[in-house]
């Protein structure tokens, strides 16, 4: 979930509760002050009739156009005293003209004429109707919410996209990060203290990060360089022994297998130098070279190489597929992708080979799929093979790399399927 | 034949002048860039094989001191770094050859066998061996001035072969040398079995006096006619 979201969902959540907490505050006091203004009215106009009726006067006409109603009711002593001699209230009156009953705010008074008879007089005033309050509050208060929101979360947004320009700078930067590529410095356009910091401890763990590739591959590199000189003296002593003594068959043997491990070494080493060169960007030289012509000519070498395994392979292929590459890497490409391919083979399967428009792929026939999440890495072997290198299929990605081509592997009825796309 | 070895590492050094000496050259050996210069100006050698990673100095400065004083040294460049750069290089400041670590001690002495010849006969390079003359460059063989016609990978094996009279080869050795990186997990070797069986019937039937021998199953070796 990206951070802008997480708030925004967060500040929309906090305004709920907000919102509906004020919304009843806002009801509560808007009904209290309408009331008031109510019992006001109620009262002088309550005050209005007992003035009239205590002077004899003439009552005010019971309909006079207000909606406003009283009534005047004589009642005994004890009612009298058991109740408040004010007391205001809400309730439903019928109003005969309207023919309905409304919401209506009623003050009753009990008070004493001179004879001491007691009276009650009830007046009413009608008022709002507390549901379309609530109604009309409630639609104002969501139109509110959502206003409120929009407005929030666009000033959020827009203020923190402004201030966290350069955090999204950063991660932008540390996505294009590749140690051991040339990498441009950490964006530092900033006068705040906190991003400062933050970029600067990027910069310091990407050139620490550098250092020490350029160091692993250095020594990578320079022990291969280093183990040559004793590799040829170990070698050359061999054939020495071979070439100058009297030997029997077992002692032949022997330094025959003794040769064949060395030269193991040095196929070994000879491949990480390989590595090491192509992960430098040593390949500077491009060509147009043929990738079918290539992968002819290194399929009948090693059609011949296993033909007594009774491998058969078939390919589809364009006339010519040329692209720019350096040529020794291309046929290091190819000839490992093939090699792969035919030294997992059981006997009597089939290996295709196929290029269609960009895509080169490379079956073989098998059982389990592999682990495609480690197939590339540096001596990963599904199953030990004797004299392999364990470094085939990372060359393969190496060189992929180099030349930014995608390579990817599937299992696709029952065929291992290498792919290279070049785009 | 007199021959320069400059060489730091003392046991390359050692087996180097040993192979060389009991090939019949007269070799003087060199541990450094100084003493290698030293040499250099005050003698002449028919071939310099040259370290060009010494401990004071680089030896394809060695390679421009060679050209700037108009020695006409054949020169062949042994490096640990097999780097293209380096072998155009020192190929283009005028070395002969240049032969990468590790090396097989054939490999050296076909190399310097060659250097010579191609020095001495100015471009003519004939490697005959009894009745058996084969060209490098055309890829052609002949048997007694009869031409014999051989398959690409026939005439890489004899070639292999006669750079390399009486030198017993392993099977997977010379998998490696005629197929390449190709071959270097091959479960076995019928493929050079194969190639060899018809290289070996087409010699016999051409009448050649060499014999390409099987040792013991798993080896083979190239017999020169006894004199």
């Amino acid at each position: 979930m990206k951070l802008i979201s997480r708030i925004a969902l967060r500040l929309s959540l906090f305004l709920i509760p907000l919102l509906a907490l004020w919304a009843t505050l806002f009801y509560l006091m808007t009904v209290d002050e309408i009331n008031d203004e109510a019992d006001d009215a109620l009262e002088n106009y309550s005050e209005l009739i007992i003035i009239r009726m205590l002077a004899g006067r003439e009552l005010p006409p019971l309909n006079s156009g207000t909606n406003n109603s009283y009534s005047i009711t004589p009642i005994d002593k004890e009612y009298a005293l058991s109740k408040p001699h004010f007391e205001y209230y809400d309730a439903e009156v019928y109003i005969p003209e309207k023919e309905e009953t409304e919401p209506a705010r009623i003050l009753s008074t009990i008070f004493i004429d001179d004879d001491d008879n007691y009276y009650e007089l009830k007046v009413a005033i009608p008022t709002f109707e507390k549901d379309d309050l609530i109604r009309t509050i409630l639609f104002l208060i969501v139109l509110l919410y959502f206003i409120l929101l929009i407005t929030i979360i666009s000033v959020t947004l827009w203020v923190f996209h402004r201030s966290m320009r350069p955090l999204y700078a950063l991660l932008q930067w540390l996505d294009e990060f590749t140690p051991g590529r040339r990498n441009a410095p950490v964006p530092d356009d900033t006068h705040i203290t906190e991003f400062h910091k933050l970029n600067m401890a990027a910069q310091e763990a990407a050139n620490r990060a550098e250092e020490l590739f350029e160091q692993q591959k250095q020594f990578i590199g320079n022990a291969s360089h280093e183990l040559q000189t004793p590799l040829a003296v170990l070698g050359n002593r061999i054939e020495w022994l071979l070439d100058n003594t009297e030997l029997n068959e077992n002692q032949v043997e022997e330094l025959f297998k003794m040769q064949r491990s060395l030269g193991h070494i040095v196929r070994l080493n000879k491949t990480l130098l390989l590595l090491t060169k192509i992960e430098n960007g040593q390949f500077p030289e491009n060509s147009d070279v043929d990738i079918c012509l290539i992968i002819c000519e290194q399929i009948a070498l090693y059609d011949e190489i296993y033909a007594s395994r009774g491998i058969t392979s078939s390919t589809h292929l364009p006339e010519t597929f040329i692209v720019s590459m350096n040529d020794s890497l291309a046929s290091t490409l190819i000839s490992n992708l093939l090699k792969n391919a035919y030294i997992h083979s059981a006997p009597h399967t089939h290996i295709e080979v196929s290029l269609v428009g960009h895509t080169l792929k490379i079956a073989n026939d098998g059982d389990t799929p592999l682990d495609a999440d480690h197939i590339f890495d540096r001596f990963y072997q599904g199953h030990k093979k004797e004299g392999s290198t364990g470094l085939g299929l990372a060359l393969v990605k190496a060189v992929c790399r180099y030349y930014n081509l995608s390579i990817a592997y599937r299992f696709e009825d029952g065929k291992h399927c290498f792919f290279i796309d070049w785009e | 034949m007199k021959l320069l070895i400059i060489e730091d590492e003392p046991s390359l050094r050692e087996i180097m002048q040993r192979a060389l000496t009991q090939e019949r050259y007269v070799v003087e050996t060199a541990t450094n860039y100084a003493e290698a210069d030293a040499k250099i100006a005050a003698y002449s050698y028919d071939c310099i094989l040259l370290d060009i990673m010494l401990p004071d100095g680089n030896g394809l400065q060695l390679l421009q001191h060679l050209k700037q004083q108009r020695k006409r040294e054949n020169v062949i460049i042994i490096s640990a770094r097999d780097s293209l750069d380096d072998k155009v290089l020192g190929l283009d400041m005028g070395a002969d050859d240049y032969l990468p670590k590790p090396f097989h001690t054939a490999e050296l002495l076909a190399r310097i066998k060659s250097v010579l010849r191609r020095g001495k006969s100015g471009g003519e390079m004939a490697l005959i061996l009894g009745n058996v003359s084969l060209e490098p460059e055309s890829s052609r063989v002949r048997v007694n001035d009869k031409e014999l016609p051989l398959l690409k990978k026939e005439f890489d094996i004899l070639l292999y072969f006669m750079q390399r009279p009486n030198h017993l080869v392993d099977k997977s050795v010379l998998a490696e040398a005629v197929w390449g990186d190709h071959a270097d997990q091959a479960d076995n070797f019928q493929f050079v079995y194969a190639q060899m069986k018809n290289l070996r019937r087409k010699l016999v039937d051409a009448g050649a006096d060499i014999e390409i021998k099987a040792v013991y199953g798993f080896g083979y070796k190239l017999v020169p006619p006894t004199e």
